[in-house]
């Protein structure tokens, strides 16, 4: 808020490839503060990898990345991760409260553990999702859709000004799906910028204000209503391209 | 590690005399009870972290290529630096760590390359570091226990035989020189091997040679006569401080840094994230492991020892979900495993169901003529201890167990079989096919279910005043309605979790 001229999130010339072949390439974009963005584009089009690469969790080929004009090794209490539901062990020994709870271990450093505070703030988190009544369940008797809140009560405890989400919406139910848009919009009424791995051509227009399209390069980025095109999701996604907007059919075909 | 043993010995002395404190240590039950237990807590404490991370295998690794870090350790300071090589010197332990570190760093090498995967990797770099282990004790190293039993194995049970000496009291060092009376100076031919003569020969020179000249410590001095009061000594197996060093070493490591492990092991990328070191995390295990298996080389060998690592949090996982008490299980568990062990080996099964008797009587039954003594390998019995306890987890573990997830089932079927019936009832009630639909000498048939079955449940049903049988068709209970809505309801919550607003 200090500094409304420059950008939540500002990426130059990042580059990340995997054995030799480029998974994100020469990536600029600046991200105003306080936009709801989804970052839409193909299978293999490296959104993950431009999340994970921004965050300094995979090494980077070139390129810099800064946070509210901060190094992330300096902006990481401004940072909150949402990774993908897969990529941890469901069946770990821990209760959805104590996964929670590890949202604010950043905070506590290392050595310090949580007490009854932290337990209060990720009890909050929990209420915020839904989840209050599960604080004491196993985790692996979530569902997907509660799995993925959990996630997202995690990513809440950090009290973050920059949310990244790879994927929430991947495989979980209308009601989940309906919860998590309510906290973006929530996060989003506070200030906050979310950027979102999104798959769903069909509710960008709906849920996102601001839209970057990806495909190795950065095809477009902007607010929704200027950049969400058929020309440009067509110049996105190579081939044929059809979705629903407004009950409409829209399709491009590549020339 | 001598002041440490001195200053164990001396806390011990004040609630033992020396000749207690001795009869404890000499004796090989307790020294390989103890070293037993005490690999098994720390083995088992860092296991439940391999087990978490699905690096079970890794233990296995590492506890082979320590051997090439003990060798190459051993094989330095002997030939180049020239000290004694011992096989619980804190250089060859360092060695060994060293090691494990590299293995696992050779694996991950082999894995980045993309080109083999991750089993591959970790199946190709152990037996290559083993086998160059191998090869230079067979070259290089001839004159230290580091035979294929000890690897096999282990040598638990000669533990207590090698320890150091602590004197306490008469503590006389004597240092035997050629005029000193105890001396044994014998000739020894100084050409005969050069000419290929006899020393019988005219041609033969000798020189005399003292035989046992040298420095005696006060135990050695006492064995060897030259003293004539008995000094006050006491006998440390060496074993049991390195590793109770690890014990702690690995206590201390979990206590510091339980909240850094667990977050590392479950999500090492928001570990990453914020700014924990899960790398750093990754590799203080590795050396952890590394640093309790050089300890568990010499007391189990080398193949064994993945047990000690993996079967006890296995066990433990079975028996909690919540990490901390799966660390406080698992060494629970390794524990009772090597002290039992110890009695297996010796032919007692849980300390008081003697074997022997039980081979006895199995011969009389069936008239087979069985060796009914029983005295077996301690490591290997402490190892089959430690799965005889998982076996029983695995079995009767209230919540994960074989029995307790089979009567879950059978309740569930039974359960299900119940709503079935009910539900079928209560759409069809009051319905103008009720009549057909209902009748209970064919009811059986709408479901596909034998008429027995079908008989089961509707009595078990009648039994619980859900339903009643009126004119041969079957009616809800007002009690059977209120049980059909109830199940309903719970199962929308189940899949329709609160909203949020």
């Amino acid at each position: 808020m200090e500094h409304p001229d420059r950008p939540a999130l500002s990426i130059d010339d990042l580059t990340v490839a995997y054995q030799e072949k480029p998974a994100i390439w020469d990536i600029d974009l600046d991200v105003p503060e306080g936009v709801l963005m989804a970052i839409v584009g193909p299978n293999g089009a490296g959104k993950s990898t431009l999340i994970k690469a921004a965050l300094n969790l995979i090494p980077r080929a070139a390129g810099s990345v800064s946070f509210s004009g901060l190094p992330y090794e300096r902006a990481r209490s401004l940072v909150a991760y949402v990774p993908q539901r897969g990529s941890v062990d469901w069946d770990f020994p821990t209760s959805v409260l104590d996964v929670v709870t590890m949202g604010l271990y950043g905070k506590l450093g290392w050595f310090r553990r949580p007490g009854p505070s932290e337990r209060e703030l990720a009890l909050g988190a929990l209420e915020q999702v839904g989840l209050a009544d599960f604080a004491e369940r196993q985790i692996s008797q979530l569902s997907g859709g509660q799995q993925q809140r959990t996630f997202l009560a995690r990513a809440l405890v950090q009290d973050a000004q920059i949310y990244f989400m790879d994927e929430p919406f991947a495989a979980v139910d209308a009601v989940t799906e309906n919860a998590i848009v309510n906290i973006l919009r929530q996060l989003n009424q506070r200030g906050k910028t979310v950027l979102v791995v999104h798959h769903d051509l069909q509710t960008v227009a709906e849920y996102f204000d601001w839209v970057t399209l990806l495909n190795v390069e950065v095809i477009a980025a902007g607010p929704t209503s200027e950049v969400f095109t058929l020309e440009n999701l067509q110049k996105t996604y190579g081939g044929r391209v059809s979705y629903l907007h407004g009950g409409q059919l829209m399709t491009a075909s590549a020339p | 590690m001598m002041p440490l043993e001195r200053f164990l010995i001396e806390f011990l002395l004040n609630f033992l005399t020396r000749g207690e404190l001795n009869a404890l240590l000499r004796s090989p039950q307790n020294t390989a009870t103890l070293i037993g237990c005490l690999i098994a807590i720390s083995g088992a404490l860092l296991g439940v972290f391999l087990l978490l991370r699905g690096m079970s295998l890794t233990s296995d690794a590492i506890s082979h290529t320590v051997l090439l870090g003990i060798v190459v350790a051993f094989l330095l300071m002997t030939k180049v630096f020239g000290v004694a090589g011992d096989t619980s010197s804190p250089w060859l332990i360092l060695g060994a760590s060293l090691a494990g570190v590299g293995t696992v760093l050779l694996t991950e090498m082999l894995y980045r390359s993309g080109l083999v995967r991750q089993d591959a990797a970790l199946g190709l770099a152990f037996p290559l570091l083993f086998a160059i282990a191998v090869i230079l004790v067979s070259r290089f190293v001839d004159d230290v226990h580091l035979d294929e039993d000890a690897v096999l194995v282990g040598e638990i049970g000669l533990a207590w035989a090698n320890s150091n000496s602590h004197c306490f009291e008469h503590c006389e060092t004597v240092t035997v020189t050629e005029d000193h009376p105890a001396a044994k100076m014998t000739r020894q031919c100084l050409n005969c091997r050069a000419l290929g003569i006899s020393p019988r020969d005219r041609r033969a020179e000798f020189i005399e040679v003292c035989g046992n000249c040298g420095d005696y410590s006060p135990a050695r001095a006492w064995s060897a006569g030259l003293l004539e009061r008995e000094p006050a000594l006491v006998f440390f197996p060496k074993s049991i401080a390195v590793t109770s060093i690890m014990t702690l070493l690995t206590l201390a490591f979990v206590l510091v840094f339980y909240k850094e492990l667990k977050l590392s092991t479950f999500d090492p990328a928001l570990a990453m994230a914020l700014g924990f070191r899960p790398g750093l995390m990754h590799y203080a295990l590795m050396i952890l492991v590394s640093l309790v298996a050089v300890g568990a080389f010499d007391a189990v060998g080398s193949i064994l020892v993945i047990a000690f690592f993996i079967i006890p949090p296995a066990a433990a996982y079975l028996l909690t979900d919540r990490l901390a008490l799966m660390l406080l299980l698992s060494p629970l568990i390794g524990a009772a495993g090597a002290y039992f062990g110890y009695d297996l080996a010796r032919g007692q099964l849980f300390g008081f169901i003697p074997i022997a008797e039980g081979i006895a009587a199995v011969n009389r039954l069936f008239g087979l003529a069985l060796i009914e003594a029983w005295d077996s390998s301690i490591s290997a019995s402490m190892v089959l201890m430690i799965f005889i306890l998982f076996t029983l987890a695995w079995v009767l573990s209230p919540r994960y167990g074989l029995i307790s997830t089979l009567i879950r089932r059978a309740i569930r079927r039974r359960l299900f079989e119940d709503q079935v019936v009910l539900a079928h009832i209560h759409n069809h009630q009051h319905t103008a096919q009720a009549a057909t639909e209902l009748r209970v000498a064919t009811l059986h048939a709408h479901f596909r279910w034998t008429p027995r079955k079908m008989g089961r449940v509707l009595a078990r049903l009648r039994a619980l005043g859900f339903i009643s049988i009126v004119a041969g068709g079957a009616l809800l209970t007002e009690r059977g309605d209120g049980h059909v809505h109830r199940f309903r309801k719970t199962m929308l919550e189940a899949h329709n979790m609160p909203g949020v607003d």
